[in-house]
């Protein structure tokens, strides 16, 4: 007698039935050793669905996080970039319409001012990453401190995210306010590295 | 899986979508072990698993605005993990000696006449061999979905999970007595 192969063992357990398959189940009917070896994948399953679950050995989430972080600084260093010319465009175009209707606010931030402080910002990020603040290792102070800050700057770039879409006149306040927010916080975190790295004699 | 996340998914998907690090740290919390789980049980070394791990959740922190809650948001995890532990294997340096790496051991398995636990046995297979029994058996993709993560036909899948299911009974000393 020919019993069934692995394949059609298998085939068997798939729900949906296979040409063959009422050959093979008919032949399964009357055969003990087939009858044994499917208990037998069956239970292997079900004994690899009980296997214990493993752990990772060390905590990859600090890194991960690290890298995230850094990968959102390059793409919004890349976005401040594309958005820093059109804002400066329509603020630009904004003021110099207004001002043939109205004479200036001075509270009203210029949008010199606002491009000042983005490419302050775009300064420092390249001085950062000429740090390479991803490959270091720092210790744990360090690397608390340089978290606490990226974790801030994060939350800056969320607010200007939301500011970019308010309306023009609160918007230009609270750019100006949170671009120098933001360059505050990159100049602490230049600081960080660059301490760290002067004391390692790098 | 923490069920705390469970219980507040869409308010912490919403904040992860913000980029919120609290809210991206608690789905890492959250499904840590289930997708270290999976990378480990697919690929050959804990170093691999990790890396793994690691590329898993990088991908999920920029990805997570485009989870669309079509499906479970661990079935959307352990997709993308699936995918990276396949990528991996693929790219590894083990991926041209799978068919030897079997033959040897299958040779070395039946000349010691050795009963070997499961755990051991599954260790034992080739990557890809053990990265289908583990999708299909325990994680429940079908031999479509398992195809097109390998870049694979479905008899494919279907071949390697015969294969391995064969060399398990072995060694595991299932053999039926005829």
């Amino acid at each position: 007698m020919t019993h069934l192969s692995m394949d059609q063992l298998l085939t068997l357990r798939e729900p949906g039935s296979e040409p063959g398959a009422a050959t093979a189940r008919e032949h399964l009917n009357q055969c003990p050793q087939c009858q044994t070896e499917l208990d037998r994948l069956h239970q292997r399953v079900a004994r690899l669905k009980a296997l214990p679950s493993l752990r990772p050995g060390r905590d990859r989430w600090p890194e991960t996080a690290a890298r995230f972080r850094a990968d959102r600084l390059r793409r919004r260093t890349r976005l401040a970039g594309l958005t820093g010319l059109a804002a400066a465009a329509s603020v630009a175009l904004v003021i110099g319409v207004g001002r043939l209707f109205q004479p200036a606010n001075p509270a009203t931030p210029t949008s010199a001012q606002i491009s000042q402080a983005m490419e302050r910002s775009q300064a420092l990020e390249s001085a950062l990453s000429d740090y390479n603040p991803d490959g270091r290792v720092l210790d744990g102070r360090t690397a608390r401190m340089a978290q606490e800050l990226e974790d801030r700057i994060a939350q800056v770039d969320r607010e200007l995210e939301a500011t970019e879409l308010s309306q023009q006149q609160a918007r230009d306040n609270d750019l100006l306010k949170l671009w120098r927010e933001r360059v505050g916080l990159l100049d602490a975190l230049v600081d960080v590295h660059v301490t760290r790295a002067s004391n390692a004699g790098l | 899986m923490d069920s705390s996340l469970l219980a507040n998914a869409e308010s912490v998907v919403a904040r992860a979508r913000t980029g919120d690090p609290e809210a991206l740290g608690a789905l890492y919390r959250a499904f840590e072990v289930p997708v270290y789980n999976l990378a480990r049980r697919i690929c050959r070394t804990t170093e691999d698993a990790e890396d793994v791990l690691q590329e898993t959740f990088f991908e999920v922190c920029r990805s997570i605005g485009r989870y669309r809650e079509e499906g479970s948001l661990w079935g959307w995890v352990r997709t993308i993990a699936a995918s990276k532990a396949l990528m991996r294997i693929r790219r590894n340096k083990y991926r041209e000696t799978d068919e030897l790496h079997d033959q040897v051991v299958g040779k070395r398995q039946e000349d010691s006449h050795l009963r070997m636990d499961l755990e051991a046995a599954l260790e034992r297979l080739s990557e890809t061999s053990r990265a289908v029994v583990w999708l299909h058996d325990v994680e429940g993709y079908t031999h479509e979905e398992i195809a097109k993560m390998m870049g694979k036909t479905p008899s494919f899948s279907k071949s390697q999970l015969a294969r391995a299911h064969a060399r398990l009974r072995q060694w595991l000393g299932e053999e039926v007595a005829a």
